[in-house]
């Protein structure tokens, strides 16, 4: 079943045609990497689909056409995103920034903290031991009550992840997970990844780590100057001669 | 020794009085700026509008409690309106537009004399109990009304901000597209936050009012925002304790240097420059030495990224 398909997206910034009429689908389930070179269109295009830019086409998950939803409401169906750079929420702790996440929590009303506030410290009680189960399975409990911004750049993108997960997503799209990663926490990322995978969940990454994505990746797509160039299983993409020639720029 | 109580007794009183109506005020502004991340430069205009419903609904009959839940409700309200197309400005625009919009509303204010009597001002309005209180004593039982205002404010906000409505606001602050990407309709919490710390200036417009007897548009002028920003940034932004210190020590100051007046070389028109050159020398040692403020917590003022 296609979870997300995206028929015809298109965004211009000016004369910049930053994606420029892609179509692509995902199967729920599965990982779909995203490559190709610097100003290809990919973080544009995960803008677009996560709802903080708006573009022409249309964007269908689940099959609702969610293209001109706001972010936010884009995130309630069950979206979630990643940034390249990752934004940990410095000034809050660990814990915290996954507390925030979780949908429909009760003490977000206002007056629901004065009026259920029963009902409101038992969510709290329950989205804690959640976020420390979540914090569990990335192995970064030890790091529960450090400020966000005192954690390491690999660290925090851990964080995001972990994050993420706290809103139940059923697509997660990540932007260069293993970008800046050493070795070790690389091959932990993957392995999440994958986890994460068999316990059904869709996954879309933004990635130039090329033997990582084709280690995770059940397919690929190449982008190139806004379009598709290809797509295919990571083999497939691999051996691809376009493909070499676009992220080696010569005749490979 | 008792003729030197009865001199001080006052003193002190006065500037508690000014130390808790504007730490009401200035709490206002920490709930938007503070743990919102709003820059509002037109703070001053809640204050005024809150000031101005109270007594003016006062004066044409109606009682004193309503007409202070009047201007509570007015000034979150006129928060919410000027909210809706400002909130989804950068931040620096809505510096300009608030600071507009208070100069907007004080010359309002000082033109319209059939609505606000202009620059007379309005005075003969009711103070709370004025009839049962003896004048002797009145302004030690304000203090009191206000100190119970102020803990009331005080720990409402504090319940807020630490519920999961503030973590939201907080996660605002740090950065808008991560409650954004997770769900949060950022633009709603931003609304909620700017009416709320409105209506809470509009509670210490009613209470400056109280305290004067009168009030006119020149009361709300633009140094009113830069003192509730001065009280929070010495407090400590974020920090609602901090907020209350900071603003009894911004009175303090204040007194301190009216009453030392004739011992320095300036005239007294000159002292009000004199005072601002300190404060602002004060705030630069601070943000040099401790700019978290005097009760910030360091962690969340860390500048690294």
């Amino acid at each position: 079943m296609d979870l997300l398909s995206v028929r015809n997206l298109r965004k211009h910034f000016g004369g910049v045609k930053a994606v420029d009429g892609c179509s692509l689908t995902i199967e729920a389930g599965t990982i779909m990497g995203l490559i190709g070179p610097n100003g290809a269109g990919k973080t544009t295009m995960f803008n677009l689909i996560s709802g903080f830019e708006r573009g022409s086409g249309e964007i269908v998950f689940k099959g609702i056409r969610i293209n001109k939803l706001p972010s936010f409401k884009v995130a309630q169906c069950g979206i979630v995103r990643t940034f390249q750079i990752p934004r940990a929420l410095t000034k809050m702790t660990v814990l915290e920034n996954l507390m925030l996440a979780p949908k429909a929590q009760a003490g977000e009303r206002i007056w629901n903290v004065w009026l259920r506030r029963r009902k409101v410290k038992e969510q709290e009680r329950q989205i804690k031991e959640k976020s420390r189960d979540i914090l569990r399975f990335f192995e970064i409990s030890h790091l529960e009550d450090e400020y966000a911004g005192a954690l390491s750049g690999g660290q925090k993108k851990l964080l995001e992840m972990a994050r993420a997960m706290m809103i139940d997503p059923l697509l997660m799209m990540l932007d260069e997970p293993f970008a800046g990663v050493n070795p070790t926490l690389s091959r932990k990322i993957s392995r999440y990844i994958d986890e994460l995978r068999e316990a059904g969940m869709t996954f879309l990454v933004i990635e130039h780590d090329i033997p990582a994505i084709t280690r995770i990746s059940d397919r690929i797509i190449v982008m190139n100057e806004g379009k598709i160039l290809t797509e295919g299983a990571p083999e497939e993409v691999k051996r691809n001669r376009d493909v070499l020639n676009v992220y080696l720029g010569g005749d490979g | 020794m008792i003729e030197y109580a009865s001199m001080i007794l006052p003193y002190v009183t006065t500037i508690l009085l000014f130390s808790s109506i504007y730490a009401v005020f200035a709490l206002g502004l920490n709930l938007e700026w503070g743990f919102t991340g709003l820059i509002n430069f037109g703070h001053a205009a809640f204050f005024a509008i809150g000031a101005y419903t109270t007594v003016m609904l006062n004066i044409s009959g109606y009682p004193l409690i309503l007409s202070v839940a009047a201007g509570v409700v007015m000034a979150g309200f006129f928060g919410f309106l000027l909210g809706i197309p400002t909130l989804r400005l950068r931040e620096d625009y809505l510096a300009i537009v608030t600071i507009g919009f208070s100069e907007v509303l004080r010359y309002i204010l000082l033109n319209e004399e059939w609505l606000t009597r202009g620059p007379f001002g309005i005075h003969g309005f009711d103070r709370p109990l004025q009839d049962v209180i003896s004048y002797q004593y009145y302004n030690i039982f304000l203090l009191m009304l206000f100190v119970v205002l102020l803990t009331i404010v005080y720990f409402s906000l504090e319940k807020l901000v630490h519920s999961p409505w503030g973590r939201v606001l907080k996660s605002i602050r740090e950065d808008e597209s991560v409650p954004s990407a997770l769900g949060k309709n950022v633009f709603s919490y931003k609304l909620q936050s700017l009416a709320i710390g409105s209506a809470i200036a509009g509670l210490a417009g009613a209470m400056l009012a109280f305290y004067l007897q009168y009030i006119d548009p020149g009361t709300f002028k633009p140094i009113e925002t830069f003192h509730a920003w001065i009280i929070v940034i010495l407090g400590g932004t974020a920090s609602n304790r901090g907020t209350i210190v900071g603003a009894i020590i911004l009175w303090t100051f204040f007194s301190v240097t009216k009453f030392i007046n004739p011992y320095l070389p300036f005239m007294s028109h000159q002292m009000g420059a004199f005072r601002m050159i300190v404060i602002g020398l004060l705030l630069m040692l601070l943000m040099m030495y401790r700019p978290e403020g005097i009760f910030g917590k360091k962690e969340e003022l860390a500048l690294s990224d």
